[in-house]
């Protein structure tokens, strides 16, 4: 029983909800009181117990209906079969503890038995040998369901990631369940001559077949259940590290989901930092002041807050051919970060620069990438003409605690690089950070002015996938809060 | 858990049933988080959008039982000397300066600043003790004797640090004092905990993990009906379904604060007051102010007001 639990929550640590181990204890604590009789109930207490947002409780519907949901041995033509052994029926409760796995399932109905015998047909009456075989045409469905469930607990089926092991997990499900023995004994069987062997080796061919389908059909089942979030999850890690040129464009969407996600952590872990300075030190002068009232006793002692100064931050981004798929995602991230950086402003230039902060704040963040890139983009590269712009029209606006990232490669084209003007903003400002999406190896090849310009800044990282943005902008945040 | 009036919690259908009894329309799984937190000894964190009944649950449950309802509004800055226990500053200078006196004559007899101060370590910590000791909500709910409801209002609202503080008493039911020492509450009569949030913040998991987690959504016409009916008993059946299809066809819209069900119980009660019998567009017009709180709201839904009445008598 405990396992079934215990299998419950693995598929919805799956479904991204996460459950802690003491909130499993709960859960049993739960299922004690509450019982497998009442479905409702179940859900409804366990979705208090095990879902603790919207979200989670959107996916916990879902990963319980699917989860708990056992239909495979319910058809009513499987195993219905010439005997008049009427076995199929079960005890629902009992079954659905016994299986593990089912909510109402297979309580069926009473289908199990007798179909139309077939007149012109002598009676079957050669028992099999084997236990798959004897348990199939038997036609005990609760005793299938339990075996096929065992059997696909034996092989480790939740352990399954990719779609093509379905194959392969069938067939060690049926191995597992005697499939072997049964293959066996209808070659046995069949070599045998006699009619009551040929019968019973062609029914037993018959609910082979069908049961091989049901264990494909309870594989595809849990692939759906355990592969398909996990393998969501494998999809976002290898997106985080691949290089930002290289994503394609199908996967934007996905890119966009871990841009926010990434831009969410950091929200959280920096806006927390806040919180803690919120009384800083020993404010002596107000304490003194203040107590005097109190005979000079410290009843009601002051703090000096410690004001945070939330960082200043100008994007500026290169926007022209080469170096635009990393652009929109610099863009993107700082779009997200909005929430942690009130006072970011952006930039985006080919040759001439122009500001897009306004464009960012009132639409959406498609709209602002195709705008920017429709207004700024596909020019050629002219990075000392941005420089000029940005000293004529934002130099009053820098000060100590500006941080300034510029997204590039630095290719100029061979046209007048004016690294001086860099070297006065460097000067200004509290930090210059450059991107380059190159590798380092690349820097001095070329029309590359990367050497020149390292020489006015603070910092110089290669930025060419998630992993990197996360961490310099994580960086960012830590050094100016 | 032993508390009196307990079989009122004896099942889920029967919680449903007192709770309407008592005007309060709870579908199955706000019944379930009661009865669940009543015996699981759990506390319960309710969230939703405002107005949906987060806080009226706790009171509804409070009444139902019969019990004390003890109530912690938070807010930012709230801290442990607000929450849990203070000391009684006041009493406890009173008393310093009258002891003042009798300082002689415990010291009487002593030799020295040694001996003096090992006679004045006899007296214990007696300005530390229970009696200088001043309850706050959290305190006072353990130490009740015949149990209570714990209300912890918009815990959202409070800083992070209380969010901590709050996580001893809601696993253990109890709070630590250092002077004193820990405070339990009694095994068989625990305090039962709702604690509501507006979602302003996350709650942190350390928190989460320890309660019963109730989501409240908007409710849908049909239960919104039951709901006014319960509480306005006396408005007529037509009006009552015209304005909670006008209600919902409202949350519909994009607006800046979607109507809950307490504005739309106002509503209703103040189309009882004008004796209106039925929807229309002035009266609509007139009165738009009670379930929309903002200006630009009301500016947005203002054009729409003919075509909402009209769907919203049609659907009625």
């Amino acid at each position: 029983m405990d396992q079934t639990l215990v299998e419950f929550v693995k598929t919805l640590r799956t479904a991204e909800i996460k459950v802690s181990p003491a909130e499993t204890l709960d859960a049993m604590a739960c299922l004690d009181r509450v019982g497998y009789d009442d479905r409702e109930f179940l859900k409804n207490s366990l979705a208090l117990v095990l879902s603790k947002t919207p979200e989670e409780k959107e996916a916990f519907d879902t990963c319980f209906e699917n989860f708990f949901n056992f239909d495979h041995f319910e058809d009513s033509d499987f195993l219905r079969h010439d005997d008049d052994e009427n076995a199929g029926e079960g005890d629902g409760d009992s079954n659905f503890e016994a299986s593990g796995n089912s909510g109402e399932a297979s309580s069926g109905g009473g289908q199990g038995a007798s179909g139309a015998t077939p007149e012109d047909l002598p009676e079957l009456k050669l028992q099999p040998e084997s236990e798959l075989g004897r348990m199939l045409m038997s036609g005990d469905r609760n005793r299938l369901t339990v075996a096929l469930v065992e059997a696909g607990r034996e092989v480790g089926v939740t352990d399954i990631v990719v779609f093509t092991q379905k194959g392969l997990y069938t067939r060690k499900i049926m191995d597992a369940m005697g499939g072997k023995a049964l293959g066996e004994e209808i070659t046995e069987l069949q070599g045998h001559g006699g009619i009551q062997q040929k019968m019973l080796s062609g029914a037993l061919k018959k609910h082979r077949d069908r049961l091989r389908d049901r264990i494909r059909d309870y594989v595809e089942k849990q692939f759906f259940l355990h592969a398909d979030e996990s393998g969501k999850q494998l999809r976002e890690e290898l997106l985080k590290k691949v290089k930002l040129s290289n994503i394609e464009k199908r996967n934007f969407k996905d890119v966009q989901e871990v841009v926010i996600k990434m831009a969410k952590k950091l929200i959280s872990i920096h806006s927390k930092r806040r919180k803690t300075f919120k009384r800083g030190q020993l404010d002596i002068r107000k304490t003194l002041r203040k107590n005097m009232q109190y005979d000079g006793m410290f009843f009601d002692i002051k703090w000096k807050a410690q004001k945070v100064d939330r960082p200043k931050v100008m994007a500026i981004c290169d926007v022209s051919g080469s170096v635009s798929n990393y652009s929109r995602f610099l863009l993107m991230f700082l779009f997200s970060l909005a929430e942690i950086l009130p006072k970011i402003r952006s930039f985006a230039f080919s040759s001439d620069l122009g500001e897009v902060t306004d464009l960012f704040e009132h639409s959406t963040l498609e709209d602002a990438m195709a705008k920017t890139m429709r207004d700024f983009g596909n020019g050629s590269t002219d990075y000392g003409q941005m420089l000029a712009d940005f000293k004529s029209h934002c130099m009053k606006d820098v000060n100590n605690k500006t941080t300034i990232i510029i997204l590039g490669d630095a290719r100029n084209n061979y046209g007048d690089p004016k690294n001086e003007v860099l070297r006065e903003i460097y000067d200004k400002c509290q930090r210059v950070i450059w991107l380059n999406p190159e590798p380092k190896m690349s820097w001095s090849v070329g029309d590359s002015e990367m050497k020149k310009y390292a020489a006015a800044c603070h910092q110089v990282e290669v930025c060419n996938s998630l992993v990197h943005l996360e961490r310099v902008v994580g960086n960012l945040l830590r050094n100016v809060s | 858990m032993a508390l009196k009036n307990d079989d009122r919690l004896a099942s889920v259908d029967v919680i449903q049933q007192n709770f309407e009894s008592r005007n309060y329309i709870a579908n199955k799984q706000i019944a379930t988080a009661v009865f669940l937190a009543y015996h699981l000894e759990k506390p319960v964190l309710i969230e939703g959008p405002p107005g949906v009944g987060k806080t009226e649950l706790a009171k509804t449950t409070a009444e139902l039982l019969d019990l004390e309802c003890i109530r912690l509004q938070c807010y930012e800055g709230l801290d442990e000397s607000k929450a849990i226990y203070e000391w009684k500053y006041g009493k406890q200078l009173l008393y310093t300066q009258v002891l003042k006196e009798t300082l002689d004559e415990v010291l009487q007899g002593a030799k020295g600043l040694s001996q003096s101060i090992e006679k004045l370590h006899e007296f214990g910590d007696i300005f530390f003790s229970n009696e200088f000791l001043e309850p706050r909500p959290l305190l006072k709910a353990l130490r009740s004797n015949e149990g209570c409801v714990l209300l912890i209002d918009e815990v959202d609202k409070s800083d992070h640090e209380f969010e901590s503080l709050l996580l001893e008493m809601l696993s253990d039911f109890q709070v630590s004092i250092p002077e004193i020492g820990t405070v339990k509450a009694h095994t068989d009569r625990k305090p039962l905990v709702f604690l509501t949030s507006n979602n302003t913040r996350e709650i942190s998991d350390a928190l989460k993990r320890r309660c019963l987690h109730l989501y409240i959504p908007f409710p849908d016409a049909d239960l919104e009906k039951q709901i006014i009916h319960a509480r306005v008993p006396e408005i007529a059946e037509n009006l009552r379904s015209q304005l909670v299809n006008f209600v919902q066809e409202l949350r519909e819209m994009d607006l800046k604060k979607v109507p809950a069900i307490s504005e739309t119980i106002d509503w209703a009660r103040t189309l009882i007051l004008l004796h209106s019998e039925t929807l229309d567009q002035d009266l609509v017009n007139q009165t738009l102010n009670v379930i929309l709180k903002f200006q630009e709201d009301i500016e947005s839904v203002e054009p729409e007001i003919a075509t909402l009445t009209n769907k919203a008598l049609k659907n009625a």
